[in-house]
Order: structure tokens, then sequence, then C-alpha cells
């Protein structure tokens, strides 16, 4: 299936506008890998301090620089997955630079379960440089739940992050919401709205001005089971947001398991 | 009623429509050709709790407390009568499939047979025939509730009895392939499918039914059928030919032995195993998914012990043409009638609905033809998906596969692939309304029918 679109974490944080993505519930299948370039461009964000290469907090400044990152995602068994993240970031006259690194397994309920939603839990944890990210080991716990009904589309991760090296520690358990409503206009093309939080502290939310909020405009477009596509544009209307993003997703699904179809060894 | 409210019209509300006026009439007024007598055989079709596996239990309905529910066996051309009760809280209807029954004995709403209300009981009245491997099923509709309709256990096997038999065989077995628990699940990229949790051999999962003896030397005829609601199923036996001399009952034009069969929902084969590799050997799915659900059974020589074994089938592609013969029909049709099959997106997160020449089904107009004539369906599937269409009441000879000739391979069912054109011919001999449907449940539910209708 399509994966869905997603922002995680305030500007200090680690993913920061590298994979921006609303998670659905369903996992990779066994024996197939999906590979995805997530392409990021912020139009409207941070920008170098006066007299500074560097913007607050001591990061590169976000504006004009674009975020590539490669998503490689195995399936385990048909309740599990596990995926391997490359950051990187370019700016013009700066070149390539490698970010850093996650890993993330993710198990969901199984189907026999026939729960009325799909559920998921996604552990990811991982390393990126302090000069593009305030903290450099960061954990999410990321609860999943999607539903598809008709044409519409339901989608909420209720993330948890906590740093374990960087400005963010002391902030303990951070809370970074996000959630996906989507049509289906036909078989093909899907569009939807996508919302990302990061208030903060767990139990003592920033106050609005600082938090993260960002609103995205998407669409997805299923030309072909072996390939997802994927493009939006976000606006932040608060300080603590870059304000103008553009983001594509462009996935491509391998079966290594040898199925041909219309022969006895099948799946189709 | 108004446009709108005619649109929105699916095959359910439409029997709701005209199901009580029909039943009324046709249970005051059974047919008078057959005398009043006791019935030869009675289904019971009531609530199953259906024990696939130790502890397993599948909650469903079913023909006299069992799945499949009793063989019936009678000679082909005697008038047989078969009391039906039904036991459960909605009206039902049993289908003669592939026999050549009247119209309203048929056991399908849209042609007129009687259904069955809640709590009363009908005799179906007919003669059997042609001879062969049929079967009878529920023709209800299921919908989005995927414990009824054909995803239960109301399914059994009905042979008719040749007039000459000449027997060439040692034993003789009845497979009933059925996948149950079925669930909504897909979605993504594609709409909507019924997954399953579980699937059998006659009612019982791999390694919890009872063997199937056999002697070395000894010679099998396997009646297979799939009366899977959706699912195609591919059956080997380990380290064994079979044989194919039979598809829906009817014997083939050139009987072939292949690793493993492939049986589209409603499809059956008859085929002939030598037992000539001692052992304790699976019969099942050629897939290893599908045998972990359950689908399999064992075949066990006598004198041997150890765990039953699975032996790979070589890899098979199926192609009807292998058992046909390699050319054109002998006969030409009189007319063609062009059918084209459509998909309609309702949204990743529901089953997609169906168009025969751009509509669905009650809307699509039914089919005039004239008695005697000779119609060659021409059948084009511009979706993906595969159909298993189903000719009610009459028998076709499939005479083209994609553009490729053949000829004397006689069904009641055959599969139009994704994105292919299929022709069958068939001549005009048992008149009344006549069902075409794909037999796919979720398929058939949602608009993949249409009737043609001529007098005697």
């Amino acid at each position: 299936m399509l994966v869905l679109l997603a922002l995680s974490a305030a500007p200090s944080r680690a993913q920061n506008n590298y994979e921006i993505q609303v998670y659905g519930a369903d996992t990779v299948a066994p024996q197939s890998t999906m590979v995805e370039l997530h392409s990021n461009f912020t139009l409207d964000g941070s920008r170098p301090l006066p007299g500074s290469p560097l913007a607050t907090d001591g990061v590169y400044p976000t504006e004009h620089v674009e975020h590539e990152t490669i998503e490689i995602t195995t399936g385990i068994n048909d309740w599990s997955e596990l995926g391997f993240y490359i950051f990187t970031a370019e700016k013009s006259g700066q070149g390539v630079q490698w970010v850093g690194d996650h890993i993330r397994p993710r198990v969901r309920a199984p189907d026999q379960w026939h729960w009325p939603v799909g559920a998921s839990l996604s552990m990811e944890f991982g390393y990126q440089r302090r000069i593009f990210s305030t903290d450099t080991w960061t954990l999410e716990l990321r609860p999943i739940i999607d539903k598809q009904i008709g044409r519409w589309y339901l989608a909420t991760n209720l993330a948890v992050d906590r740093s374990f090296h960087g400005l963010s520690v002391p902030q303990g358990v951070t809370f970074a919401p996000a959630g996906k409503v989507g049509y289906d206009f036909s078989k093909a093309v899907s569009a939807g709205l996508e919302y990302y939080g990061d208030y903060g502290e767990l139990v003592d939310p920033d106050n609005l001005h600082n938090q993260q909020q960002q609103l995205f405009v998407v669409t997805d477009l299923n030309v072909s089971p072996a390939w997802e596509i994927n493009f939006g544009v976000g606006v932040g209307p608060t300080a603590g947001t870059d304000h103008l993003i553009f983001k594509g997703i462009l996935g491509r699904h391998f079966d290594w398991s040898h199925h041909r179809p219309g022969m006895s060894d099948s799946i189709q | 009623m108004s446009a709108m409210n005619a649109t929105r019209i699916n095959r359910r509300d439409f029997l709701q429509g005209v199901c009580a006026g029909l039943a009324t009439a046709s249970l005051l007024d059974p047919p008078l050709a057959w005398p009043q007598s006791a019935p030869d055989f009675k289904l019971d079709i009531a609530p199953l709790a259906l024990e696939i596996a130790p502890g397993k239990i599948i909650h469903t309905f079913g023909y006299n407390g069992s799945a499949p529910g009793p063989l019936i066996r009678w000679p082909e051309g005697k008038p047989v009568r078969i009391q039906v009760a039904n036991h459960t809280d909605i009206p039902e209807i049993v289908h003669w499939h592939g026999m050549f029954t009247p119209s309203n004995m048929d056991g399908a709403m849209e042609e007129g047979s009687p259904m069955i209300a809640p709590g009363e009981v009908f005799t179906y009245a007919f003669a059997p025939r042609p001879a062969g491997f049929r079967w009878y099923h529920t023709h209800t509709f299921a919908g989005h509730n995927l414990k009824r309709g054909q995803y239960g256990a109301q399914f059994g096997c009905f042979y008719v009895e040749p007039r000459n038999n000449p027997g060439a065989y040692d034993q003789e077995l009845f497979l009933t392939l059925h996948d149950w628990n079925a669930y909504m699940g897909g979605g993504g990229d594609s709409t909507m499918d019924a997954l399953y949790d579980h699937a059998t051999v006659d009612g019982r999962m791999l390694g919890h039914g009872d063997p199937i003896r056999v002697l070395k030397g000894q010679r099998v005829l396997v009646h297979l059928l799939n009366a899977s609601a959706t699912v195609t199923h591919w059956i080997a036996l380990s380290g064994h030919q079979l044989q194919v001399v039979a598809m829906d009952g009817n014997p083939v034009p050139r009987p072939a032995k292949v690793s493993a069969v492939r049986l589209a929902p409603a499809e059956r084969i008859d085929c002939l195993i030598e037992m000539d590799r001692p052992g304790i050997w699976i019969m099942g799915e050629t897939r290893k998914e599908i045998r972990a659900m359950g689908m399999g059974v064992i075949f066990e020589y006598a004198n041997q012990i150890g765990k039953p074994q699975w032996m790979e089938p070589q890899p098979v592609s199926w192609d009807y043409t292998r058992f046909a013969d390699p050319d054109p029909a002998s006969r030409p049709p009189d007319l063609r009638i062009p059918l084209l099959f459509e998909s309609k997106f309702k949204g990743h997160g529901d089953f997609d609905y169906w168009m025969i020449n751009g509509k669905s089904y009650p809307h699509t107009p039914t089919i005039p033809l004239q008695k005697g004539r000779r119609y060659r369906l021409v059948m084009t599937n511009k979706s993906t998906d595969d159909h298993p269409v189903h000719l009610h009441r009459h028998t076709f000879e499939v005479t083209s596969l994609d553009g490729k000739p053949l000829s004397g391979l006689k069904k009641d069912v055959v599969v139009v692939n994704g994105k292919t054109t299929v022709e069958v011919d068939f001549t005009a001999d048992n008149p009344g309304p006549t069902l075409f449907h794909c037999h796919q449940q979720s398929h058939m539910d949602y608009g993949f029918m249409t009737l043609f209708d001529y007098g005697a």
C-alpha cells in the first residue's frame, strides 16, 4: 500500500524536514522490500544568524536546503517490518552532506485479529550530526491507527520522543502528534490534508508560539502496485515551524517471492 | 421510483423488492408435472458450528449440519424431489449448479425461482441432467456480511449418474475446497477484497481430517470442487500426476496429465490419479501460505508409516487449451453477443462495483434470445481482475481464449483473465430467464450479472 505522508518533530528535532510522512498501519509484506526517496525542499525556513553560517541553537539553517532521505523497509513477516534511513542535506555551494541514520522496527495487529481499525507501533532509534540537529541520539515511539472507509482514509500517529544526547534531554518525553485525512478521487488519485505538530514536553507543553504546527496539502498517485508517488506543500504558521516546504516521495516496491501470476506458485 | 433512487438499487434491494411476491406465489403453486410424493432428499438449512480442527470452530450456516452438505447421486433424467427447509433468519434459495433445470427450479431469484422464507419449506422438482459432476449452493446476497452467501457452508456435491458408467477406477472421491472467516482486507493501492483465516478440504484443516486410504496400483477418481466464495485454488498431490478427464462435469476432448490443477470459484475438475508412489502424502494447495491455513488432505498408502510429506510439484501455467481440441468450433454461431466487463471504483476501502456493457445489475438490460439459435458470447475483460463467469441452466463450449481458437471444451464456468477476451458458444435450448454472472460472491453482489431470456 501507499505509505502515507508525514513529518515528525519540532524544528530542533532529529528528523526535521527529512522524512515528512504520516504512517499508515500496514507493514511491508514479507519477502518484499520498499525503497523510498524522500525529497523535501524548504522554501521559507530558518535563516543564519547575522555574521554566522548557523541558525539558532548552533544548527545549519533550513531555508533553501534540500533534504534527501533514503528509506529502505523490508517485511519480516505478515505483521512486522524493519526500516533503515539515510538522511542527507544539500545546499547550493555546500554539496551533499550526511546527516545521520535511523533504524525503525515496526509491528502491527495481524489481520487475523480482525480489529476494526489498522493499528501498529513503530520504534525509531538513531543518530544525527550535531550541526544538523540539537539532539544527536533520539528515540521515537509512534502508535499508529488508521481506517479506510470507502473513499475516505483517516490516520493518526501519536508519537512520543526522547532525546538521549542534546539540548532536548531536560525536556524528557515530548509529544508529536500527526494525522491525515485523505479522499480517493479515483483509483489512481487520492488527495488530502496532513497535520504535524510538536507540542514539546508531554507533561508541560510549549506555548503555541513555540510549538510546531504544520499543515500539508498532499496527493498520492496509485499508478502501479510497484510504485508509490506522493507529493505536497506545507505551511507552518508558528515561529517554531518552517513556514513553507515542498515534499515528495518516490517509492519502489520489490517482491522477492518470485510468484508468477497465473502459475501454480502464484499468490495472485 | 425516481431515476435517482433507481441508480442506488443493488442486488439486495432488488431481491428484497420482488422476493415476497414471487416466493409466496411459487410456494402456493408448485410445478404440476411431478406427482406430490415424498421427497427423495431433504436439506435443512440451519446454523452450524463447524469444527475444522480441534478448537477451531466456524460459526456459519450449512446443509444438514455438515460442510459440505450431503452428496446427492441421482440417475440422469430421472425426476427428483428435494425438500429444502429454511431454519435461518433470512430468505434462502438453493441453486442446482450446472444442470438444465427450468428457470423456476434453478434456484436463482433473478430467474424467477422462489426464495424460501425463514421457517418455510420448498420442494425442488426437476429431472437432473446432463450427467456428470454438478453441485448445489446458496444463491443469496452477502454484500459486506462475509458470513452469508457463499462465504458460509451452504454447498454440496451433486453427481448426476450417467446411463453408462464404465467405472475405470478403483476408488471415487468427492473433495470440496473452501475458505473460512472472511474479512475485508487489502486496500491501499488496490480496492478491498475478501481475505480469509482458514481453508479446508471437505470442511477439515490439513492434518485434522480422516486420511484417504489407498492401495498401490489403485486408480482413484477425484472429483474436485472449488466452493470458495472468491479464491482461486491450485491443488496437487505430492509425487503424483493428475490426469484431468473432465471439467465442470463434462469429459474433456484431450485428457492430459498435470502436476497441479487450477480451480476458480465454482469450477470442478475430475482427475484420475494412479497410486504408484507408496508413502503418506499431502494433497493440498500448492501455495504454502494457503496450506498453512489448512487447505490439504492426507493420502495414506496401506502399510506406510511416518509423517505426511509435501513434495513441490513442477510449476504449472494453467491453460484450458491443453485439454481441448486445437481446431476452431465446427459450427459457427448464429449471433455474437459482445459483453464488456468493467469495474467501478468505490474507494480503496470498499469492494469495486461491476458493470456489463456499462450497466450494473439490476440495471443491465435483459438480452433476448431465440430458441434453437447458437450464440457466441464475446467477453472482454477490461479490468485487471480475473472473472470466473457462469451461465445458468446451459453448458457452453469454449471457442476462443484471447484470440486462440479451441473447441470441444464444454463448461459452465470459465475464467476470463484480466485484460483478455474469451469467447464461448451455447445453444438456446432451455427456454426461460437465464442468469449470467461472475461467480465471485463480491462481484455478483455488486453488479456483475445480467439475464438472457427466450421463450419456448
